[in-house]
């Protein structure tokens, strides 16, 4: 493991973002409204640009404050989380294009597996996203460079509060 | 319209249903793998409930929160509860053989040696003592 300097990443925020991902991608899928899908992806790319889970705001606008949803603060890597956002931004806007331009098996699929990538995240604790991008830190790939906290699998939810 | 909404309703119920089972089966799966793996533990089972805990010598959650945890948990329990440590850097095998990703990773097997529970991540006194009682 490595000496690297972490951050205090609140896993609240990133569960919230998951959450309403999913929920709106079933809600797309039950009303059979790609736009709503074309939304979340339109989200999750303005959340990748400002480097901030696109539905965050929710969290810290609503539920935070009214005690909702406690902050759950770990000593984390924030890039790999936002790398695994703007993947789930690529396969969401490729589903949405999939979806306006007919091909509705590939569209709809592609948001499936984004709502399973999310599910996986948000209760199991595996960040598909997060595992990628520290793979490709062992390709020794350019702009990839963090290294997974220490005692953790890459991908899985560091264990530690980070005020503990 | 309301027919075509009910019907993908269902269709997305059954997508879910199919995932959850999917993520139940891997949780399975991972039982089944320590419960063929406990002869490599043990020559002669305890004939008490064990506790298995993956450990690494650099993990905090382990020092501050999992192995307090299973010291408490070892003096109320006395001569009925087995604790098995295990440092993941040492045993490699072993921790591949069981299908720990992370630690601390604590497998709860029965008086026969049956892996009944596994807790990714930290496990409190309180939910391993609640497992435990289901042993």
């Amino acid at each position: 493991m490595t000496s690297q300097t972490l951050q205090k990443v609140d896993h609240s925020v990133l569960k919230t973002n998951q959450i309403i991902i999913i929920t709106l991608n079933i809600l797309a899928f039950i009303l059979n409204q790609w736009w709503l899908a074309a939304f979340v992806a339109l989200m999750m790319g303005i959340g990748s640009a400002l480097k901030v889970p696109g539905f965050g705001f929710v969290y810290k606008s609503i539920l935070r404050p009214r005690g909702w949803m406690k902050p759950d603060v770990l000593d984390d890597n924030p890039e790999p989380h936002r790398f695994a956002q703007f993947l789930g931004f690529l396969f969401m806007t490729g589903g949405s294009v999939a979806l306006f331009l007919g091909s509705i098996v590939l569209g709809w699929s592609l948001v499936w597996l984004v709502v399973a990538l999310a599910a996986l995240n948000a209760f199991g604790g595996f960040c598909v996203g997060c595992a990628v991008y520290y793979w490709l830190v062992r390709l020794n790939l350019p702009g990839f460079s963090k290294q997974p906290p220490a005692g953790t699998f890459p991908g899985m939810k560091p264990k530690a509060s980070a005020n503990v | 319209m309301s027919t075509e909404i009910l019907l993908r309703f269902g269709y997305a119920v059954g997508i879910i249903v199919l995932g959850l089972l999917a993520y139940w089966l891997i949780h399975q799966h991972l039982l089944v793998r320590a419960r063929n793996n406990v002869s490599a533990l043990f020559t002669q089972l305890p004939n008490k409930p064990v506790i298995v805990y993956f450990t690494t010598p650099d993990c905090a959650p382990c020092k501050t929160i999992q192995r307090p945890a299973l010291n408490k948990l070892s003096s109320l329990m006395g001569d009925k509860l087995e604790v098995v440590e295990i440092d993941a850097t040492q045993r490699p095998d072993l921790a591949k053989q069981w299908g720990v990703m992370s630690v601390p990773t604590t497998f709860l097997l029965d008086a026969r040696g049956n892996a009944r529970y596994v807790n990714n991540g930290v496990a409190r006194v309180e939910k391993l003592m609640q497992q435990l009682r289901t042993l």
